[in-house]
């Protein structure tokens, strides 16, 4: 009796085992299912598990464009009926190591983010050329691999220069076209330091080098116009000298380490060595600083999350100088920040037709006027309520910027190499003999290690 | 009853068999990536069901072998088999995966070689990974002596007839209820912006290599100290109380008593203190992760300017994975951690099974 006992348990086991095996397998299973006819027989359907219906889901790695793309998505579902599937992550969030767990679990979403070669050699043979799209005859700022093949889409454009408070500038009679080189940005520095209580700000420049949170500034920004600023967009002369073993060009390094020296001379003490991002951002938005070593990205900061201090100083207009630590630099870096790319296992089709909508009137309006994105496509036409947007724009339609190539440094070389020199030439440890001495023996250990 | 036994031999042949088959056939669809669909009202994709039914049949083949000797092992076997099959998948198999990966040059998504024992040798020459270790040898044993101490003092503090003993006792433990990195923000803004205009020096003590360790062992033991308090009260008043009396009785002053009865007779405790303070502050990362994130100039280490001055090692095979790719790389530091981890564990455990043998 007992034998049977066991045996109705065991099968009631089998029974509710099955159940749950059945269950979690269904939600695997239409995708596999769909493609061979609803017939009852089984069918042998090959490595694509996808199928129409299914929607698409987008990777972003800039969370605080997080609300217009769900928005854009809509747009996108209300005029065709599909689905896109928007996920943002950021602040601190690594990227591609959350992409890679995605990977390993067989989820990989199909349009993703990557920022530069580093990122995307991990995914080689793994990215869909998109040469052939309508979007790629629109603009130059796509990306291409080694292979000329198009696997990045540009979603905006950013830029780096030495951002300043127009107001503050035109209060204290400097004339920022007029900072075309070392000396004259010095001049400026000092006349500006001179009417510092006049003015009513705490500092010249807004520069910090906590090697801790802001590396990514100094160590990538700041030293990305080392790499390329003053060059066209296709010269690559330093990023080559500098991925071949380390080599810094100590003829344009030695000027550059000088402006360096003159941003820890004239900026806030108290920000300098061990400030962070919100008191650099912050700082410039209450019109405490006349400069900040930040790119436009800090724009939609300014209109936004320091909307109050941003109207308490002004709402003044700002605009950009090249960094200009030779004479005659006079470029400002723009580039897309990082871009998306289409896995080519997953729903290709599907993610092109939304990226080529993403680049049309509609998407770009949403992208330009509710994320603030800067239009990396020649037919644009919204324009960007950003108090950075004019001046880009001008700057690209004089033909004066520059791509950048920071990107392809090492992904730790700023974090776990250069942002501490930094930060140690801030704090005095070392003099600028001390800073080009370091960077020069310690740039090729990370290059060749 | 041998035709008992002969039919039960047969049945248990036919579902092992059965079992292996379906088993087999689940492993052939996974590998082949073929999905088996059959529609019975709702769609059913045979894989999981394959697999599913053919483990269920194996075990109920096991269940029949007619064996008298071997059947409660059998038994033992089928009921701790949840068990043990989780233990292996989430253990086990991720265990030996790893190792296996620490051979490759894995990146995280793919590998082209296997490299062999390159990635051990390639770690004991860099210099940034041995000042890892170092700097996280010195922080353990600072560690250990201090978050006892400080901890044994509180514990000693909260358990005399003072006023307010319970409210102590709480505000010493809360520490520990704050997240690593939480903490580590907090300590960084007293670091930073705090400090700083009290002492009116210039730089935050995070932005020095040595005064950013200190700072990370400050943070660490204030936040480790009162989880290590509550354990000793727990000892401390497992103390018996007439063996006090009598010695409070016998003259002893506070300092005999606290020296020569309650140290003595809480010696398990600080055995598992100790044991509990080398394991956790080894595997040190939150706190160093948000207070420096390893950053610290070390001028000249082996021949070479590190910028990694207080990164512990943990901290530093986690960047080698994630801010350098090397995923490979990082997993074989990572086995080495996890060797020395085992050893030390192995021999805290020898040794204090050694003392609770003397007492």
């Amino acid at each position: 009796m007992k034998k049977y006992l066991a045996l109705l348990l065991a099968l009631i086991m089998v029974v509710a085992l099955c159940a749950c095996g059945v269950s979690t397998e269904q939600a695997a299973a239409p995708a596999a299912s769909s493609s061979s006819d609803s017939s009852s027989s089984s069918s042998d359907s090959s490595a694509a598990p996808e199928a129409a219906g299914k929607g698409i889901r987008l990777f972003n790695g800039k969370i605080e464009i997080a609300t217009p793309l769900e928005e854009a998505a809509k747009a996108y579902e209300a005029a065709t009926g599909k689905k896109v599937e928007v996920e943002s992550l950021g602040g601190g969030v690594d990227l591609q190591a959350t992409l890679k767990q995605y990977y390993q679990a067989g989820n990989m979403p199909e349009i993703f983010v990557f920022e530069g070669k580093p990122d995307l050699a991990n995914w080689k043979g793994m990215v869909v050329d998109m040469s052939d799209q309508d979007w790629a005859k629109d603009t130059e700022a796509g990306f291409v691999d080694e292979d000329g093949a198009l696997v990045g889409f540009p979603y905006t454009t950013e830029a780096i220069g030495l951002a300043y408070n127009a107001d503050i500038l035109e209060k204290a009679g400097v004339d920022p076209a007029g900072i075309t080189g070392p000396e004259s940005m010095k001049a400026a520095f000092e006349k500006i330091d001179s009417m510092k209580d006049e003015l009513g700000i705490t500092a010249v420049i807004g520069y910090c080098a906590n090697a801790t949170e802001l590396y990514w500034s100094t160590g990538q920004h700041l030293f990305g116009n080392y790499l390329d600023a003053g060059l066209a967009r296709d010269d690559t002369k330093y990023i080559d000298l500098l991925l071949d073993g380390g080599k810094l060009d100590l003829d344009r390094f030695t000027p550059f380490a000088d402006m360096v020296a003159l941003f820890n001379a004239y900026s806030d003490p108290a920000l300098l060595v061990s400030g962070n991002y919100d008191m650099q951002v912050s700082g410039f938005a209450g019109g405490k600083y006349a400069f900040v070593t930040q790119g436009s990205w800090i724009g939609s900061s300014l209109t936004n999350d320091y909307k109050d201090l941003y109207a308490a100083a002004g709402n003044f207009k700002c605009g950009y100088v090249p960094y200009a630590f030779i004479e005659g630099i006079d470029t400002i870096l723009t580039n897309a920040p990082s871009h998306w790319a289409v896995y080519k296992d997953g729903n290709v089709a599907e993610a092109e037709a939304f990226l080529n909508w993403l680049a049309g009137p509609d998407g770009q309006k949403i992208m330009v006027e509710q994320a603030g994105c800067v239009s990396p496509f020649k037919s644009c036409t919204a324009v960007a309520n950003d108090p950075f947007a004019g001046p880009i724009a001008d700057y690209t339609a004089r033909g004066k910027t520059s791509s950048w190539h920071w990107m392809d440094q090492p992904s730790n070389l700023a974090q776990d190499y250069t942002g501490a020199i930094f930060q140690d030439f801030a704090k005095g440890d070392i003099d600028a003999q001390g800073f080009i001495d370091d960077m020069v023996q310690t740039i090729p250990q990370c290059i060749n290690g | 009853m041998n035709e008992d036994t002969n039919g039960r031999k047969i049945l248990s042949l036919v579902l092992l068999i059965l079992g292996l088959v379906l088993l087999a056939a689940a492993l052939w669809m996974d590998i082949t990536k073929t999905y088996l669909v059959v529609d019975i009202g709702t769609k059913v994709a045979l894989r999981g069901l394959f697999l599913v039914l053919g483990a269920l049949l194996i075990l109920a083949g096991l269940y029949f072998i007619p064996t008298v000797m071997h059947h409660r092992t059998i038994i033992n076997i089928i009921f701790l088999f949840p068990l043990l099959f989780t233990f292996a998948v989430t253990v086990i198999v991720p265990m030996f995966v790893g190792v296996f990966y620490s051979f490759t040059d894995w990146n995280g998504v793919s590998y082209t070689r296997m490299v062999g024992f390159q990635n051990y040798a390639a770690m004991f020459k860099e210099a940034a990974f041995i000042w890892s270790l170092l700097i996280t040898c010195l922080f353990v044993i600072i560690n250990m002596l201090l978050v006892n101490l400080v901890a044994f003092l509180l514990a000693l503090l909260c358990t005399t007839k003072l006023k307010g003993v319970g409210f102590f006792r709480a505000a010493y433990f809360l520490p520990n209820l704050i997240g690593g990195i939480v903490l580590g923000y907090i300590w960084q803004f007293i670091f930073s912006n705090v400090l700083t205009k009290i002492l009116n020096s210039p730089h935050s003590a995070l932005a020095s290599t040595g005064t950013a360790f200190i700072a990370i062992i400050v943070v660490y033991v204030w936040q480790y100290a009162g989880y290590i308090m509550l354990i000793y009260i727990n000892g401390l008043a497992t103390v018996p109380k007439d063996v006090l009396e009598a010695a409070q009785i016998d003259g002893a002053n506070d300092m005999t008593t606290l020296f020569k009865i309650k140290i003595p007779m809480i010696a398990a405790t600080f055995t598992i203190c100790t044991f509990l303070t080398l394991t956790s502050a080894f595997k040190q990362f939150d706190v160093n992760l948000a207070l420096t994130n390893g950053v610290g100039t070390v001028r000249n280490f082996m021949g070479q300017r590190l910028s990694n001055g207080t990164q512990m090692i943990a901290l530093n095979i986690y960047n080698t994975a994630f801010a350098r790719d090397q995923y490979g790389y990082a997993q074989a530091k990572a086995i080495l951690f996890f060797i020395i981890l085992a050893c030390v564990s192995l021999i805290q455990v020898r040794i204090s099974n050694k003392r609770e043998v003397e007492m």
